[in-house]
């Protein structure tokens, strides 16, 4: 049994890290904003969440399971999505032009229209 | 006794607060609350006058700072209650007049308050029997007086007469102070009694001359004095109420009553002589003079209060026995003829709606009551004999003439005296037949109409006092004079009666010359002189003071760049040069590590340790891009919380985590009314420099906690460890110390909190923060609020914030939490909900003024304190009783969870105050 966990939760921490390191270099090599904000909140999201289940594992096995892990996921998921959105939302605001549109053409094209309707309808 | 005592000292500070808790009930409650105090206050006196009119001195004492040799000392003599008898007879009739003559709108709780606040604080300076009280109780009635001079502030000239009467009477007080000083320090006590007994130690002291001097210039600037005494015609600006009780009847005399308590130890000797003589003398004849020359009735009665005041200045420097006694007299007389023809002035201005006497004539048919009432007031000013004024101008002139040793020099007061009555006589001739005589008016904004009812009443009862004193002096005043008198002597009296006819003698000769020419003076002036037109140019006190106090502020501020250069960078070197410097003096042949050995550091320390340093570096290299600056600073904040944690300071990481997310919101968003880059200012060469001496002070901080670390100290830790389950009744013992071993301070902490948010509020409370209507890049700002999913998500979070905050206020007093924490968690959960819906929206639902939710933090703080006394322990002592309760079972609380409460409060309302105000949300979407 302890054996099949430890395994476990070393698959999750290889996998965890990954995903963080797959997190943070989208963040870094990504062409456009909305592309590099993917890294953070996604992979890296993921990863955070699959420490956080070996760490679980490892301690229940250990007798000492807490709920703390259960109460980062919990604001992790609650968190992210909310910062990823506002991030998009002020980045389409602000209209940083997608890969194919950063072209001098785009902008000038983006600036011209300083009262077109953002990406959300408005309610 | 000493109840009655001390209650007369403070009830009118505790009525002060009446007329505004009266406000709401009816519109003449705040005149009903001030007059029921007055009159309490006046019944106090009165129940204590036995104790003071048969020549008995009593001095109560009460403990106050006992390990200070600090007491609260009062004194009940003759001269006290002389003058605590005017304060609050006069006080009384004021707070009636007043009702009637205010307008409905200026008939403010603040008015009344103010007045209160005056009279008990002149109440303080007689009654005081320490002299640093009686300092303090002075500059309070400057103050006072200052607030009611202003208290039309939209009127230029009431603020420049309050500005001017606080100049000349605060830096009379202040000089008071360095004189009062000089005396405590010869006498080794500031108490009345031992300075009154060491008067051979006082005049033989070689800095007699100095103490003299500084006693006087208090003294002569509050009793208007001259040269200091331009200050009261401008006082004027007041409400009549106010003239007639402060600068006519009390306050002006508080410097006259300073001069009379201090009379037996340092009077009689030849410095006083001249001095005060000589000031009063040139005071009396000066200001009768100008008097005669005024066309305003309250300019006209101003400076017949200065010259009078001059008069009994005169009679308090000759010296005689008997001259201080006609000083007294005089006084009381003074009081009451002068505050009646205020106001009579109060109420002709009224009826008339002007107190121009070239403009105002013939009133008397229109207000027979009132021309009456002054024409006898008026006649008890010019020394008519039958009314008081006579008898205590007859012992005036007396007195002059008693100085026959000075040989040609004794003949100046007498024939200054006598040129002074004249005037006297000439402008209160002018007083009432300029306005109550001669033919009709046609100049007059409305038709003039009698006084109302109450309006008349104190003018009435003065008059009549004014009547019964000179027709029977024996009857009415001598008890009282002979009291006053015996205490300001500290002596047996001199031989004396009060009675209205001596026989033809010298000085009525000089009276009946007086009248007689003063009634010619005026009626040659009038029709002759062209009293009306002509304008009298004296040098103008005000205008120098202007020009003086202008002068200073040029000085100061040519002279400030030098120190100034209004840059950060430069105060910042400053202090961090001089400190790095005292600090390597303190390191000065010390070894830097002691005897203890040094913990091993593990991985995870290090690690930190180098995040925090690179974090700190790239801070330093990125300043200048304040957002990720702001991140950085965010991260070494989380770090430092880390290690709190890590060393066994679970509070203070708590503490430190929540304090670092208040600072980062309101940094972010003060960051929004700033531009995203800092300027470069600094030149290389001081930049070089400035990075020089940051890591010199770095290293020497880091040497010093070396060096402190590694000494064995023994602190005061284990003490607080130790006690503080028992005595504090908690575990937690940093929140212990916080609300029961220094809850004074945390008291005086949260009170400086208060402070500062209030102050932040008031900065911002017209500032003009309108956000640009287009961002940086010239586009219109995004016309929905912020995302849906942060509204979602942000809703459950108030009520978790709240639940964690009472976990953490509960559980405060025996593990990590406590009221500041717990704050700390509510504030930002309700500041989440300004982030996430906007300010209209938590508006709605929470309706609250955070400002107050602070101000009742503060105030149940100082309940919970004061609890203790009622159980007559020292202020904020806690007590931890147990409960039995149903169904919960035995319940331990501790009484300072109260206080606890407070701090919570106030926390709460602070941070709200900052966030929600200074961050423009409230005002923003209210537009």
């Amino acid at each position: 049994m302890s054996g099949f966990v430890e395994v476990l939760v070393a698959v999750l921490i290889v996998a965890g890290a990954a995903f963080a390191f797959l997190g943070s270099l989208g963040l870094a090599r990504f062409p456009d904003f909305y592309m590099r904000l993917h890294g953070p909140s996604k992979a890296t999201t993921l990863g955070i969440g699959c420490l956080l289940l070996a760490s679980l594992a490892h301690f229940a096995l250990r007798g000492e399971a807490s709920l703390h892990e259960v109460l980062i996921t919990l604001f992790v998921s609650l968190t992210t999505p909310v910062s990823a959105h506002l991030l998009a939302r002020a980045a389409r605001h602000r209209r940083l032009p997608a890969r194919g549109e950063s072209g001098p053409a785009a902008r000038v094209d983006a600036t011209a229209r300083p009262d077109a309707p953002s990406g959300n309808a408005p309610r | 006794m000493d109840t009655a005592l001390l209650a007369l000292a403070l009830v009118p500070f505790v009525g002060a607060l009446l007329p505004a808790a009266a406000k709401r009930l009816f519109g003449l409650a705040p005149a009903v609350a001030a007059g029921a105090t007055a009159v309490l206050a006046l019944g106090l006196v009165l129940w204590l006058a036995p104790a003071a009119l048969d020549g008995g001195t009593t001095v109560h004492r009460w403990e106050w700072v006992p390990s200070l040799g600090l007491e609260l000392a009062l004194r009940w003599d003759g001269l006290s209650f002389l003058f605590a008898l005017l304060i609050t007879s006069i006080g009384t009739l004021v707070c009636v007049y007043a009702s009637g003559y205010l307008e409905p709108h200026e008939a403010t709780p603040r008015f009344y308050g103010l007045l209160l606040l005056f009279m008990g604080a002149m109440l303080g300076i007689v009654l005081s029997e320490n002299l640093l009280v009686l300092v303090i109780c002075w500059e309070l009635t400057s103050i006072a007086s200052f607030l009611l001079i202003g208290f039309r502030g939209h009127d230029a000239d009431s603020r420049q007469g309050a500005r001017l009467a606080l100049l000349v009477t605060g830096s009379g007080g202040l000089a008071l102070l360095a004189g009062v000083l000089l005396i405590g320090d010869a006498v080794g006590s500031y108490d009345v009694s031992a300075v009154l007994a060491a008067a051979g130690t006082l005049q033989q002291h070689p800095l007699y001359g100095w103490m003299l001097g500084l006693v006087l210039f208090g003294a002569f600037t509050k009793s208007a004095q001259f040269p200091f005494h331009f200050w009261l015609p401008h006082a004027m600006a007041a409400p009549t109420p106010v003239s007639a009780y402060l600068h006519s009847a009390t306050m002006v005399k508080a410097g006259i009553f300073l001069l009379m308590r201090l009379y037996p130890a340092l009077g009689g000797t030849a410095e006083w002589f001249w001095v005060v003589s000589t000031a009063g003398a040139a005071t009396l004849l000066f200001a009768s003079g100008v008097a005669l020359y005024k066309h305003d009735l309250k300019g006209l009665l101003a400076y017949s209060t200065v010259s009078h005041l001059g008069l009994i200045v005169l009679l308090m420097g000759l010296g005689t026995p008997l001259s201080e006694v006609a000083a007294v007299f005089h006084l009381i007389n003074h009081a009451v003829f002068k505050a009646s023809l205020f106001m009579a002035a109060g109420i002709v201005d009224h009826g008339a709606g002007t107190r121009d006497m070239r403009r105002l004539s013939g009133l008397f048919r229109f207000m027979p009551y009132t021309a009456t009432l002054a024409l006898v007031a008026a006649c008890a000013m010019a020394g008519v004999p039958l009314l008081n004024g006579f008898l205590s101008k007859e012992m005036f002139l007396t007195e002059t003439l008693q100085l026959r040793e000075l040989g040609w020099a004794g003949l100046v007061f007498p024939a200054a005296a006598t040129l002074a009555s004249i005037f006297t006589v000439a402008y209160s001739t002018r007083f009432v037949h300029d306005v109550f005589f001669g033919g009709p008016s046609r100049d007059l904004p409305h038709e003039p109409h009698e006084a109302a009812r109450w309006l008349r009443f104190p003018v009435e009862l003065l008059v009549i006092l004014c009547l019964l004193v000179g027709l029977f002096p024996g009857a009415t005043v001598e008890p009282i004079l002979r009291a006053a008198a015996g205490a300001v002597l500290q002596a047996p009296l001199p031989e004396f009666t009060l009675k209205i006819w001596h026989g033809f003698n010298l000085p009525l000769a000089m009276s009946l010359l007086a009248l007689a020419g003063g009634v010619t003076l005026y009626f040659y002036r009038r029709y002759r002189g062209g009293l009306h037109d002509y304008v009298p140019a004296w040098v103008q006190g005000k205008r120098l003071t202007e020009a003086a106090v202008a002068f200073v502020q040029d000085g100061a501020r040519a002279f400030w760049p030098g120190f100034d250069g209004e840059r950060l960078g430069r105060y910042l070197f400053v202090l961090v040069f001089f400190s790095l410097l005292v600090g390597l003096l303190g390191y000065a042949g010390a070894p830097l590590v002691g005897p203890r050995p040094v913990q091993p550091a593990s991985a995870v320390d290090v690690v930190a340790t180098v995040l925090l340093v690179l974090a700190v570096a790239a801070t330093v290299v990125l300043h200048r891009e304040r957002l990720a600056a702001l991140a950085l600073v965010g991260v070494i904040g989380l770090i430092v919380a880390l290690a709190f944690a890590r060393f066994s300071a679970p509070d203070l990481a708590l503490t430190q985590i929540l304090v670092e997310i208040v600072t980062l919101l309101l940094l972010l968003l003060a960051l929004r009314w700033l531009p995203n880059r800092t300027p470069r200012v600094a030149l290389r060469g001081r930049q070089a420099r400035d990075a020089a001496i940051a890591i010199a002070a770095g290293a020497g901080c880091g040497a010093l906690a070396l060096a402190m670390l590694t000494r064995p100290v023994d602190t005061i830790a284990g003490y607080f460890t130790a006690t503080a389950p028992g005595e504090g009744g908690g575990y937690n013992v940093v929140n212990v110390i916080l609300v029961d071993f220094r809850g004074f301070d945390t008291l005086g902490e949260i009170t400086v909190l208060g402070i500062a948010a209030i102050g932040i509020a008031a900065l911002l409370h017209r500032l003009e923060l309108g956000r640009p209507a287009l961002d940086p890049l010239g586009r219109a700002w995004a016309s929905r609020r912020n995302s849906l999913q942060f509204e979602v998500v942000a809703r459950p979070l108030l009520p978790v914030g709240l639940l964690v905050s009472a976990y953490l206020f509960l559980r405060g007093h025996n593990a990590p939490g406590g009221g500041f924490i717990a704050g700390l968690v509510t504030g930002v959960a309700v500041f989440v909900q300004y982030l996430a819906r906007g300010a209209t929206w938590v508006d709605e639902r929470l309706p609250l003024n955070y400002a107050h939710v602070m101000g009742w933090g503060l105030a149940i703080a100082v309940v919970s304190g004061l609890g203790s006394l009622a159980f007559r322990h020292p202020f904020l002592t806690s007590s931890t009783p147990t409960f039995e309760l149903p169904l919960l079972g035995e319940l331990k609380f501790a009484s300072a969870t109260f206080f606890d409460l407070g701090v919570y409060l106030a926390v709460v309302g602070t941070v709200l105050v900052i966030l929600a105000e200074l961050a423009g949300l409230r005002r923003q979407e209210r537009g």
